[in-house]
Parts: structure tokens; sequence; C-alpha cells
């Protein structure tokens, strides 16, 4: 019973991370119908800006902060130079784009600070909490990792829902005719639709750093999983990413935590592309996809 | 569903209201001693290769209803995508009040006072009743611009949107429902209040009528006629359905293959038998 709990409180923890990039991923898609596969790289490189600055200032919350506005910038610079160019074309191009900008920011990310890995601070202790004697399996560390995202994830439904600026954006998303005719700026929209997946992004690989090391590919897997979670909720939905995510982290904790020794931990991603897999074959709209059709 | 506001619906008897027409094929001088608020001069457009529009010359009298009649692939919806700014006129002007605003992005023409209602799927079903109408405010100047409090822009809003709901009595019984639950009838109905949403010197109006069954469909011409003669909103009337539209707009144009081939009052056209057999398909 006491393992079966420590594993839900780090699949939990887990699952927050890969919600965050799916609701990256989804924010993009429902505004740009672009899937980034550059997400994973994005984050990386704000996780390295954020080290650099921890270095310089020993501190660990400037490294946050910035690498939470690197993310917020880098994500308005992807969408500015190389995704708008793509928009008017075939959707493959704008996917091509994408794994190009994934494999120059992971060619920067070698050049600028090394191909080596680093190992990342966390905000708080990363040495499990225990009640009464009985370990729960996450720290204050994972604690922080969950109210982190849940408290992004609820400041955006917020805005989405009911300021003049997430009607703009959701009109954006659903009819971008309809909005642009409406006197909307939906290349603006677009641009800070970006900026807010990279923010998103950022805020994941920061999380995500002090349990993975961080080199130019760290993200990758993170990004499959993200991906995966982002798929399972649906792509057009905000609520299945986060749901999707949880899911998924329960689920390779489970995995992880059952399966003896080595081969529960190299299992974890095969499970992964499994789950992808079988929900792509089974519901391609995701588990959380009304009746509605997607317009592709 | 009850709008009828005197139970006229658009007949075929209706007496348009405007000065006697003197325009000619192509001329594009205004209709009356007042200046048209929109002249469409010469314009040329079309999508990659193709040109749908070759040198169209149209022009909206104040106030009046201003029927686009042609078959299929006339141009008529191209026609109406060039001046809204929904694709870029390769040549030729888009005169609004005097002003070119050929060649702006939809978003700044909206702005400039023209209002373009899209054919079909205008409403935005994933978001409230409300929410839609909001959509309508969008290109109102924003606060800093005004340099207004907060309080009383939204006060501003709220009014506006309360003045809309009372005219349109269905779409307040169900403001905080999705769009997706409105009738046919009722989401035309909330398309066209978002387009006034916007205040709008000209509106264009592309197959209000379309899948509307023929009640709703003469209830939604009766709030056209009234648009026109109420609010002295400058209407452009793109049908496929001529022979209603006619019955209710004041001066007509008819497009073929992107060209204008007539150019008369709605009775004048109405009644040359040849022009309705060859173009207008009644």
């Amino acid at each position: 019973m006491a393992e079966f709990l420590q594993l839900t409180l780090s699949g939990i923890s887990f699952g927050m991370v890969y919600a965050a990039i799916a609701l990256s991923l989804v924010l993009i898609w429902r505004g740009t119908r672009v899937l980034n596969y550059a997400q994973g790289g994005m984050a990386m490189f704000t996780t390295f800006i954020a080290i650099e600055v921890i270095y310089r200032t020993h501190n660990y919350w400037a490294g946050f902060v910035v690498a939470l506005a690197a993310g917020l910038v880098l994500g308005a610079i992807c969408e500015l130079t190389v995704i708008r160019p793509t928009l008017s074309r075939p959707p493959l191009n704008a996917v091509i784009v994408t794994i190009g900008l994934l494999i120059l920011l992971e060619g920067l990310a070698g050049i600028l600070f090394g191909g080596q890995f680093r190992s990342f601070p966390a905000a708080f202790s990363i040495t499990g909490l225990k009640v009464g004697g009985t370990a729960l399996g996450v720290s204050r560390f994972d604690v922080f990792v969950v109210a982190a995202v849940l408290a992004t994830t609820l400041v955006l439904a917020v805005v989405f829902k009911y300021t003049s600026a997430g009607l703009r954006m959701r009109a954006t998303a659903f009819n971008a005719t309809i909005a642009q005719l409406s006197g909307i700026r939906v290349a603006r929209v677009l641009t800070v639709g970006w900026a807010l997946a990279g923010l998103l992004g950022a805020l994941a690989g920061v999380l995500v750093s002090p349990s993975t090391f961080l080199y130019p590919n760290s993200m990758d897997i993170i990004f499959v999983y993200g991906f995966t979670a982002a798929v399972i909720g649906g792509l057009d939905s905000p609520a299945g990413a986060v749901v999707g995510g949880l899911l998924l982290g329960l689920a390779l904790s489970y995995v992880g935590g059952y399966v003896g020794g080595s081969v529960g931990s190299e299992l974890t991603s095969l499970v992964a592309f499994g789950i992808l897999i079988a929900v792509l074959m089974i519901r391609p709209d995701g588990l959380f996809a009304g009746a509605r059709m997607r317009r592709v | 569903m009850s709008n009828g506001p005197d139970g006229s619906s658009a007949g075929a008897d209706h007496i348009p209201v405007s000065a006697d027409d003197t325009a000619r094929e192509g001329d594009g001088a205004g209709l009356t001693g007042r200046a048209a608020p929109l002249e469409v001069q010469d314009l040329v457009a079309g999508y990659g290769g193709v040109t749908a529009l070759h040198g169209v010359t149209v022009t909206a009298g104040a106030g009046a209803i201003t029927a686009v009649l042609g078959a299929n692939g006339a141009g008529k919806t191209t026609l109406l995508r060039a001046v809204s700014g929904m694709i870029k006129p390769r040549r030729g002007r888009v005169l609004l009040d005097g002003t070119d605003v050929a060649g702006r992005g939809p978003e700044q023409i909206v702005r400039a006072g023209i209002a373009h209602v899209p054919e079909g799927h205008g409403v935005i079903a994933e978001l409230t009743v409300e929410e839609n109408l909001r959509i309508g405010m969008m290109s109102w100047p924003s606060r800093l611009a005004r340099r207004r409090a907060p309080e009383s822009q939204r006060a501003d809003r709220a009014a506006a949107l309360d003045e809309e709901f009372a005219r349109f009595k269905p779409l307040a019984d169900r403001r905080r429902k999705l769009a997706s639950t409105l009738s046919g009838g009722e989401r035309q109905m909330l398309v066209i209040a978002r387009a006034l949403l916007a205040r709008p010197r000209v509106l264009l109006l592309d197959e209000p009528s379309l899948g509307l069954a023929p009640r709703v469909m003469a209830q939604v011409m009766d709030l056209v006629v009234r648009l026109s003669r109420e609010r002295g909103l400058t209407i452009v009337l793109v049908e496929q359905n001529a022979r209603s539209a006619l019955s209710i707009a004041d001066h007509g144009f008819v497009l073929n293959l992107g060209r204008v081939v007539a150019s008369a009052d709605a009775p004048t056209l109405a009644a040359d038998v040849a022009l309705r057999h060859h173009y207008l398909g009644f």
C-alpha cells in the first residue's frame, strides 16, 4: 500500500510536467494548427539559460524567472521568424520547419553550453517527505512542481475564460476568419499563443531537469511524453492535456515501480509509445474529444 | 423566433424608397445627390492563378440596400471578400466615404467602417452567444487609445450588448448558451448582431438566407430592410435568391463571370424578363 501511494504521488508529480508540455502543444495546435516538434528543444534551451543565470547569481529564483521570460521571448521569436512564413503553405512545411528548429536549438545548445550532462538545482529539498515514519515518495520539490503547474494552468484558464485577451485567443483558435473580420489582430494573437507555449515549456524544463540532468537532448523523451499526453487528451482540449499528463504520469510510474529493476525503467518509454499508438488507433481525436469532428 | 415587427414579410409588393435611379451599366457615379459611402472602382481580384473579378465597378448608395446578384461563380462572394480585405485586390479602388481602403487587412477595414458577414458558418459554435457578440466589439478603440476609464468603457460595451439583446430577444434568452444550440435563423441573427456591434457604416451580407426555411428567410430579409430604413445603414446584399433580394433592394448589380453585366434600380431589374432568364434564374 505504501508503495502504491509513493508511485501514485510521484506519478502525479511527473504527470504535471508532461501536462505542462502537453498544454503548450495544445496552445500552439489550437492557434496555428501546427504540431511544434521543437517544444522540447525550446524548453531545453531556456533551461540552459536558467542554469547559467543560477550559476552566475547563485539565486535559483533569478534563474527560474529568467527561464520563463526567455520562454516567452523564444516562443514569440520562433513564431515571428520561422513559423509565420509557413502558415500559408501546406501543413507539412510547418512540421518540417519545427523539426529543423529542434535540430538548430540542440546544435546551438551544444555549441553555447556544451554537451556534457549538467545537474540542475531544485527549488526545494528533494529528499522524500514522511508522514509518521511512512515515506510518501515525494519531496517538497515534487509538491512545488505540482503546485507550479496547477497554478499556471489555473491562471491560463481564468485568462482564457474571463478576459478580453482570452476571448480573442479562443475566437482566433476556433475561427480565424471571423476573428479577423471582427477586428481581432490575428497575427498578434498567434504570436502571443506561441509565447505562452514557450513559457509553459520553459516551466516544464525547469521543473523536470533536477530529476533528469540537463544536456542538449535531455528534453527529447519528456517531449515524447508530453506529446503522448496531449494526444491522450485530444490536441484541441486544454483540460484534456492536463488529464492526459496525469494519466500518463501515473501509468509510467506504476510500470516503472511494479515491473522490477532495470526492466521497469527501460519499459516506461516503451509503454508511453504503446499508449500513444493505441490512442491514435482507437480514438485519434483523444479520449476527451467531444462529438465535434476535427476540422482538418 | 418572433422578430417580424409588423407582420409584413418581404413581399413582392414592396416599394423601394430610393430616389430615381440614374446609374448606367458600369457607371461608378452616385445614385443620388448624396455621396455613396461605398464605391468600388475597377476592382480586379482572384485566387492564385485564377482571376475572379475583371474590373468590377459597384456603388452602394447611402442608407440603401444594394443587391449583388448572379449565378454561382459570378464573383459575388469574391467581391465582398476583396472589399473587406479578406483577399487583396490586384487592382482598383475601394472607396469608403472617399478614402481608398483597398489593400488594407480585414482588421483595419472593419475599423474603417465596413462590416462583413461572410456566407455560412459565421457563428463560432464553441463560444457562447454573448461571447460571439463580444467579438463584435473587438474593433472598438482600446482602453489606451481612448484614454477613458475602464469602468465607463465597460459600461459602453454592456449598453451596446443590451441594445442588441433588446433587438434580438431570442438571443437574450440564450445569452449564456453555446452558439451551437441556436437554430439557423437565430444563428443568422447572431452574426448580424455581431456585425452591428462593430458599428459599421457599410454592412456586407453574403447570402444571409442560405439554408434557411422560407418563413425564417422572410424574417431575415425583413431584418435587413429595417436595418437600412431605421438605422440608415448602407447594405450590400449578395444573394443567390435574386427574387427575394430584388424585392427588398433599392438597386441591383448583376455579375457574370467576374464582370458587371447589368446595373439598375431593383424594379427595373426584376421587370427585365430576358435578364432574369439569362442571369438570375427566375
